[in-house]
């Protein structure tokens, strides 16, 4: 049965003769999972989560080896138009993902550039909105919403090019807690739709949605038990 | 009892006059203190914040820093009483090189090249940035950037630090390392207001929590 | 004031704007000028209804044009000395003219320019679209739209930043301030270059440019008191420019 992702033996350095950010990773996605992958600041989770949306080596360059298999195609041989109808991305930062006057523009773009019908469009903009529960904002301005808000925005305008793999890298870091409770009933949500969520996280407030954790450090994987975590990562545990 | 070092007397604010953001806001920070400013995003904290430094003006009601009216002070005297660090610390890092970074202001004030190179010195260790003297400002990771912003702020002898959701960001060994230099900060007596919502942060901390909602203080705690 | 007329397609306002600004640009009349002052006040009333916070957004512009206009007319030397110091003369009829002239172009070009700014960005955007503007050039014009509020305030933040660390620029010497600009310039351009290129990454992964054409959800539509005000808008700008070559009418004030 061809898995959603699958890595094999993906390794990558921004610049020639500088350390492996990536160093040896292979792993298997199943469909209807959320997965979290945790670690410090500059382990290498962001270059990870780019490898598996093809923006290594499609935006950004770099020496990658191995191989991100998209529904048993080659990441790296597919058009990135295509990859993000498979695999679809939100930020951490929601002003820098949302760029159109509304809601609805946000949400209708990815479907515009890929050339839909405009009752197709209206379809899938009907649809994410459910989904996030924003319906009542349609033609609301992005930049007045709450900053949980713009991060459902942005998780609808992706899940517009229904990919079956959702990565939010970090995305909950500039949240509230209210905000972060909407994103998670959303997540799960997306979960129970049969889509796989892949969860970049520094904070383990946020594991407890999580499937599976794995916990990335010196450029490698291991999965680690979700409730020992923090220990993982070396949580401080007070004065 | 601490003297107050910054004080708020039914302080209202709206940003277009029409809708307010603050409401009969009153508040006191003592000297050598540690206050948290919680509530959720749009509750009006960064606002507080601004108020507190001069940014911005008050509608109405008084804020004092050592019983000066911020009306009538200008932002380099406000800033030399009080170090404000942004939410985003990029907006504070002016030059490509650490060094200059923290040196280039005392400098231009007419500072000796050698005091403002010793007290830089002091500072990057105490901020744990020594070892990146060589790295340009615009590499270093997110942390290390605010750390050198709250190093540049530092500079200035400020008795009173105001920080700006200063964990957006940060993975927990580095809130460990922010969290130890804010210690140290309160040992040498500087007075320090955190505006966040991250609860486990301020849970190492004892002093004042003021919880906000919707511009008022809603809850007002002693931890 | 709220605007009367807001229902009309961007283009038709688009139209109405070209019309007056080209008008404005061409003629170097001061009657026709005033003519298209009032005419633009009156459209820009009934459209975007708020005068008082065109003139409120721009009073920072007005002290620049008044500077033009003194200097446009001291330097214009031609026609009779109106002032003169020591028999240098300073100011001239001519002149004096010359920067009304200027004043008058630029107000109208301000003003009509509130016709189109009634309608939602959107809206602008997809009628540039229409108008068979490459969609890369529209969407530049909603980024900028977008962002432009956003890199002033933080370009604000920047500058409080370095206030409250102590630096007055109107106090520094001139010898010390275009080092002073580049530390300010430094974050401003960094976060400037940081935002656009998280911008274009965000997009690509949206399909940006995925095949040479793009459908567009939002469709604008003409009907038929778009196409009368066009119309009426096309006729009179020609009648003025008739009225004008053809006819000498108005004459010249000087």
């Amino acid at each position: 049965m061809i898995k959603p992702l699958e890595i094999r033996g993906l390794c990558f350095r921004y610049e020639a003769g500088t350390p492996r950010i990536i160093d040896g990773i292979d792993l298997d996605i199943p469909g209807g999972e959320v997965f979290s992958i945790m670690g410090l600041s500059g382990c290498g989770k962001t270059t990870l989560c780019y490898c598996m949306c093809g923006i290594i080596p499609h935006v950004y360059g770099g020496y990658m080896s191995g191989d991100v298999l998209v529904f048993g195609e080659r990441a790296a041989e597919m058009r990135l138009p295509v990859i993000s109808t498979k695999v679809g991305i939100v930020f951490q930062d929601p002003d820098t993902q949302l760029f159109s006057p509304t809601v609805e523009d946000e949400v209708a773009f990815g479907p515009e550039n890929l050339c839909l019908s405009r009752s197709d469009i209206g379809t899938r903009i009907d649809e994410c909105l459910e989904i996030v529960g924003l319906r009542r904002y349609r033609l609301s301005h992005p930049e007045r919403l709450s900053g949980g808000e713009k991060q459902l925005v942005a998780i609808a305008s992706v899940m517009a090019l229904r990919p079956e793999i959702l990565i939010m890298d970090e995305s909950l870091s500039q949240i509230d807690s209210e905000g972060r409770e909407r994103i998670k009933e959303t997540i799960l949500k997306l979960r129970s739709m049969g889509k796989t969520i892949i969860m970049v996280e520094h904070d383990i407030d946020n594991l407890d949605i999580a499937d599976r954790v794995f916990l990335m450090e010196n450029g490698r994987l291991r999965q680690v038990d979700k409730d020992r975590a923090g220990d993982a990562v070396g949580l401080y545990r007070g004065t | 009892m601490l003297l107050a070092f910054i004080e708020a007397h039914d302080v209202c604010f709206a940003y277009d006059k029409k809708t307010a953001v603050i409401t009969g806001l009153d508040m006191k920070m003592a000297a050598g203190s540690f206050t948290a400013i919680m509530g959720p995003n749009g509750s009006g904290k960064t606002t507080i914040g601004k108020l507190m430094m001069g940014i911005i003006r008050p509608d109405s009601g008084k804020i004092l820093i050592e019983g000066d009216d911020t009306r009538q002070l200008d932002l380099g005297q406000t800033g030399s009483k009080i170090g404000y660090l942004f939410q985003n610390p990029e907006f504070q890092i002016f030059s490509h090189n650490l060094y200059d970074e923290l040196t280039f202001i005392p400098r231009l004030k007419g500072a000796e090249e050698k005091s403002a190179a010793l007290q830089a010195d002091r500072l990057l260790r105490l901020l744990q940035l020594e070892d990146k003297k060589d790295v340009p400002t615009f590499s270093l990771s997110y942390g290390e950037k605010q750390r050198l912003a709250i190093a540049g702020i530092l500079m200035g002898r400020p008795r009173y630090l105001i920080l700006d959701e200063p964990t957006t960001g940060l993975d927990m060994v580095r809130k460990n390392i922010l969290i130890s230099i804010l210690m140290k900060l309160l040992d040498e007596g500087t007075g320090i207001t955190v505006i966040t919502h991250d609860h486990r942060f301020v849970s190492h901390f004892s002093g004042q929590l003021l919880q906000i909602k919707e511009g008022r203080i809603i809850e007002t705690g002693i931890k | 004031m709220r605007p009367v007329l807001n229902n009309f397609d961007v283009r038709t306002k688009l139209a109405i704007v070209a019309c007056i600004s080209t008008t404005a640009v061409v003629i170097q009349n001061a009657y026709v000028l005033l003519f298209l002052l009032i005419v633009s006040i009156v459209l820009s009333a009934l459209f975007y209804g708020d005068l008082l916070k065109t003139i409120k957004a721009t009073r920072r512009l007005w002290y620049v044009f008044f500077a033009i206009v003194v200097l446009q007319s001291i330097f214009n030397r031609s026609g009779n000395a109106l002032f003169d110091i020591h028999g240098f003369t300073l100011l001239t009829d001519v002149g004096l003219l010359k920067g009304l002239e200027f004043l008058l172009r630029i107000s109208v070009i301000i003003f009509s320019a509130t016709i189109a700014a009634s309608s939602d960005h959107r809206e602008v955007v997809q009628g540039l679209v229409q108008l068979k503007i490459p969609y890369e050039i529209a969407f530049m014009v909603s980024v900028g739209i977008r962002f432009l509020p956003l890199l002033r305030s933080e370009f604000i933040d920047v500058i409080t930043a370095i206030q409250l660390r102590g630096v007055d620029i109107r106090k520094i010497p001139l010898t010390k301030r275009l080092k002073v600009y580049s530390y300010i310039f430094t974050p401003i351009i960094a976060g400037a270059v940081n935002k656009a290129r998280r911008l274009s990454t965000a997009m690509e992964t949206r399909a940006f440019r995925a095949y040479p054409e793009r459908t567009s959800y939002l469709v604008l539509k003409l009907v038929l008191k778009d196409y009368v005000v066009m119309i009426i808008t096309l006729v009179c700008t020609v009648a003025v420019f008739v009225l004008y070559y053809i006819f000498g009418f108005p004459g010249r004030i000087l």
